[in-house]
């Protein structure tokens, strides 16, 4: 029963001792250099059932950050290099700075002045003179005596920030020798599964690339915050004598002869192009011209009452209600001219967002280069803070309502173009295949299945559209927009607290009637497929 | 002669950026599916298909996924280019036509069913049916009269105003049927049309569709991997593995003598009733010296099915006759032999 038992065990003790074979072979494979060593931690760390660490890598505590560096474990190398310099430097300011520096300089003057005052009493021949000399002079000196004395306690509180320091050092070393080796074992579990670009072994390249960063960055950092006058040089950026060794003694700094150049730039290319911007302007304006005839020229109760009527249509009654008690809060507080004119100006930013964007989007729907090429402008279209590219709107097209549609058009473009091209990509290429096995060409494929599998996701593009161009209103009034916008501009720069709060409902209000009719629409769409 | 409608001659596809390359090493070297992906990374589609389908005839291609089926089909209307070989539709070498020409084939002379249906969501039945028609730019009153008849040809009057997915997926692919005969076309293709079906409702198509096709005279190419299938409906059948067709013959053919292993191993499981014919089993009058004296007749194309029927009602064997004329009998051990797989000891 016994030797049942044992043999049992045996066989099974053999088995594994079989699987360790082919691991020891992979663990020194991906250790190199001291690979024994690696075999017999990894063993520990394979058989250790709590988190507790069971090995002890010395060499890991004692080279630290270039321990890491060498085995390319660049996490860990960061980490403690940071932990390790933070160490240094409060050992170095221990050991060669001078805290009490500026207090035992202050307290020397003060006795030098104490000592020249009580000179002046001695020289003095008037009672008067005296006394008031020997009294001052007794005041420096308590001023003096209290300077030295913190002096001297900043100076021995070095000798706790040296000590501070080291502890620290010891603590990070420790840290390193105990976690090294299962910090490794996990880049070897990630080295199993990618072989490829998991780096493994110790190579030349990362000990030398570990050396320099480590000389690099530590003697640095230790100086510059131990040594109390420190070179100027490694406080700021030397910009100044850098452009002056580029551009020559007395040229101006870099900044400035970009900053010039680029205006030449973006003057000479305004000039030169001028007819196409002035042609681009002239069409937004007419675009824009339409629509404000529409809002503003007629009668103000048709448009209230189209506006109402198509709230009821596209949402509902609810909808139409809050229409109509907007439309009157707008009119009633005398706003309605501006208001038709944001809406005109919001207007035909989204149609020619979407005049331009749903052809695009089919075109990068179709094509992946072109998509790929895109992206990145899309990306920067959305990103860019509208602040920055409102200067070269201004410089190529002027400022007034047209340019401000156009810096509209460049946030809120990118949804329409980005949806559109999900759509079409997200059209079965079953049904597709059907229509081209049916004799379908290119252009009867497009408007016959993609386009209309599509639209749900292209409305969805037109509507997020729609939002982003709401949400330029106010920031396009900058650069000469006007409409509700304007009136928020102006209340800001007067600080009028009461008009720009009233400015802010009606804009609010116009957003989310927009808002509300285009939602409403497109749930009434969803309703229906 | 009935006239040729499909015709394929060596026809070779391989997918990939290098399939000239590989084709003329296939030509070459003679190498197979594995060195063709592993030198010129390339999947090899379809490797020399060649075979004839006659009017009216329903020619199944049967083979597991994979094999290369739906890629040997699309050739037939040119959604897919062979590498190398010639496809003729009736008599005309389709790789030499030009665009419009094409796209006119495609939508006059060519129906296709796809096995998920690829119906448009956003029409009708009705206006899905007319869609070849459309295409063609025919007027919408004679649209809309045909795709109704095509909807009644597969039972589906009364659903011409639904949208697709108001349909169970046997009456959306009625739905498909209609619109690839919507244009009454010469040809059918049919890629695995019923096999995202429930097992019923596909045994209920495959006889409808079986029905409509020899009244309305389609040559079709059908599509399935299921041999069950191919032999219930199929004319003829071409088996296909890894791009080969191995064998092509009627159902009988097939499975009283498969060309390969391959071909056996799938034939096994399948029930002889239907496939095997008396005469294939019958014993010459004359060597029978039994009585025969009201025996029951049969004739000689009578499956094994229904000999078994008269059989079972009477000890006499069966008597088996050629235009009136008795050939044969049929012994019961003779019969059993037969079901068990048509050997004659
Ligand atoms: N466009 C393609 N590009 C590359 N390989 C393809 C392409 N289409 C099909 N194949 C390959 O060709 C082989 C046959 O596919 P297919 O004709 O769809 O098989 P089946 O219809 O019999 O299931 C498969 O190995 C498939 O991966
Ligand atoms: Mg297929």
């Amino acid at each position: 029963m016994t030797d049942a038992t044992a043999e049992l065990k045996v066989t099974a003790a053999s088995d594994i001792e079989v699987d360790r074979d082919a691991l020891d072979q992979s663990i020194k494979e991906f250790a190199g250099p001291n690979g024994d060593y690696y075999v017999n931690a990894f063993h520990k760390i394979h058989d250790a059932t709590s988190a507790v660490p069971n090995t002890f890598n010395l060499w890991a505590a004692v080279l630290g950050p270039f321990w890491s560096a060498s085995r390319a474990i660049w996490g860990m190398f960061w980490t403690f290099l940071i932990l390790e310099i933070i160490a240094w430097v409060q050992i170095g300011r221990g050991a060669w700075g001078n805290p009490g520096a500026d207090l035992a300089e202050r307290a020397a003057r003060q006795q030098d002045r104490a000592n020249e005052l009580l000179g002046r009493a001695a020289d003095a021949t008037e009672q008067a003179d005296v006394d008031r000399f020997t009294k001052l002079a007794e005041n420096i000196q308590r001023a003096a005596d209290s300077s030295l004395e913190k002096a001297q306690a900043a100076q021995s509180e070095a000798l706790g920030i040296m000590i501070t320091g080291l502890l620290m050092l010891l603590v990070f070393k420790l840290v390193q020798g105990f976690y090294a080796d299962r910090i490794y074992e996990k880049q070897y579990s990630n080295w199993r599964i990618d072989p490829e670009s998991t780096e493994s072994g110790r190579s030349n390249r990362n000990i030398v690339l570990g050396a320099i960063l480590i000389a690099a960055i530590g003697p640095l950092i230790v100086y510059k915050f131990t040594v109390n006058a420190s070179l100027a040089m490694l406080d700021a950026f030397p910009e100044k004598e850098v452009s002056a060794l580029i551009l020559g003694e007395g040229q101006g700094t870099l900044f400035s002869t970009v900053a010039t150049w680029m205006e030449a730039q973006i003057d000479a290319a305004a000039l030169a192009g001028g007819d196409v911007f002035d042609g681009i302007v002239a069409g937004v304006r007419s675009v824009l011209d339409g629509l404000t005839i529409a809002l503003i020229g007629s009668p103000w109760p048709v448009v209230m009452l189209v506006i109402c009527v198509t709230a009821w249509r596209a949402a509902g009654p609810r909808v139409a209600i809050f229409t109509a008690s907007s439309l009157a809060y707008i009119a009633l507080l005398g706003y309605w001219d501006v208001a038709m004119e944001t809406v005109a100006l919001v207007g035909a930013a989204v149609l020619l967002c979407v005049a331009f964007g749903i052809p695009l989007g089919i075109w990068f729907g179709k094509s992946k280069r072109a998509y790929r090429a895109a992206e990145p402008v899309l990306d920067l279209m959305q990103t860019l803070p509208a602040f920055v590219y409102l200067i070269p709107i201004i410089a190529f097209f002027g400022t007034g309502n047209p340019p401000g549609i156009l810096a509209t058009i460049i946030f809120g473009m990118p949804p329409v173009i980005r949806l559109t091209a999900l759509g079409m990509r997200g059209v079965p290429e079953s049904i597709k295949e059907a229509a081209v096995a049916f004799g379908a060409s290119k252009w009867q494929l497009l408007k016959d299945v993609e386009v209309p599998l599509a639209s749900p996701s292209i409305m969805a593009g037109v509507n997020q559209t729609i939002l982003m161009c709401l949400s330029m209103v106010v920031i396009i009034s900058l650069i000469g927009g006007g409409g509700l916008g304007k009136e928020i501009l102006e209340a800001l720069q007067y600080a009028a607290k009461g008009p720009g709060l009233l400015g802010g409902f009606a804009i609010l209000f116009c957003a989310m009637v927009i808002d509300r009719i285009v939602q409403g629409a497109f749930r009434r769409e969803d309703e229906k497929v | 002669m009935t006239e040729t409608v499909v015709k394929l001659t060596d026809v070779w596809k391989i997918f990939g950026a290098r399939a000239e390359e590989a084709m003329t090493a296939v030509r070459n070297e003679g190498i197979g599916k594995p060195e063709v992906l592993e030198r010129f990374n390339c999947v090899v589609g379809v490797q020399g298909a060649t075979f004839e389908v006659p009017r009216g005839e329903i020619f199944c291609i049967m083979g597991l996924s994979g094999s290369g089926k739906s890629t040997l089909v699309r050739h037939i209307n040119r959604l897919i280019e062979p590498t190398s070989g010639k496809i003729e539709i009736l008599g005309h070498d389709v790789s030499q036509i030009s665009e419009t020409e094409l796209r006119r084939i495609r939508a006059q002379q060519i129906g296709m069913v796809f096995q998920h249906m690829a119906l448009m969501p956003h029409r009708s039945v009705r206006d899905n049916v007319a869609y070849p028609l459309e295409i063609r730019k025919v007027s919408k009153s004679k649209r809309w009269a045909v795709s109704d008849h095509a909807l009644g040809l597969v039972d589906l009057t009364g659903y011409e105003d639904r949208l697709p997915k108001e349909l169970s997926g046997g009456m959306q692919q009625r739905v498909g049927i209609a619109r690839a005969l919507a244009s009454d076309p010469e040809i059918l293709l049919m890629d695995e049309p019923f096999s995202a079906l429930d097992p019923l409702i596909r045994l209920q198509l495959q006889d409808q569709f079986k029905a409509l096709v020899a009244q309305l005279q389609k040559t079709t190419l059908f599509i399935t991997h299921d041999l069950d299938e191919a032999i219930r409906i199929g004319h003829r059948i071409a088996i296909m593995k890894d791009g080969v067709i191995v064998q092509i013959g009627t159902p009988e053919d097939i499975v009283m003598n498969p060309a390969d292993d391959y071909v056996r191993e799938f034939v096994q499981g399948i029930s002889k009733l239907k496939l095997v014919k008396a005469h294939s089993i019958m014993e010459p009058l004359d060597s029978y010296s039994g009585p025969t004296e009201g025996a029951p007749r049969a004739d000689e194309g009578a499956d094994l099915d229904q000999l078994i029927d008269l059989a079972v009602n009477t000890d006499l064997p069966v008597i088996i006759t050629d235009g009136g004329q008795d050939i044969g009998v049929v012994t019961k051990p003779r019969l059993l032999r037969g079901i068990q797989g048509g050997k004659n000891d």
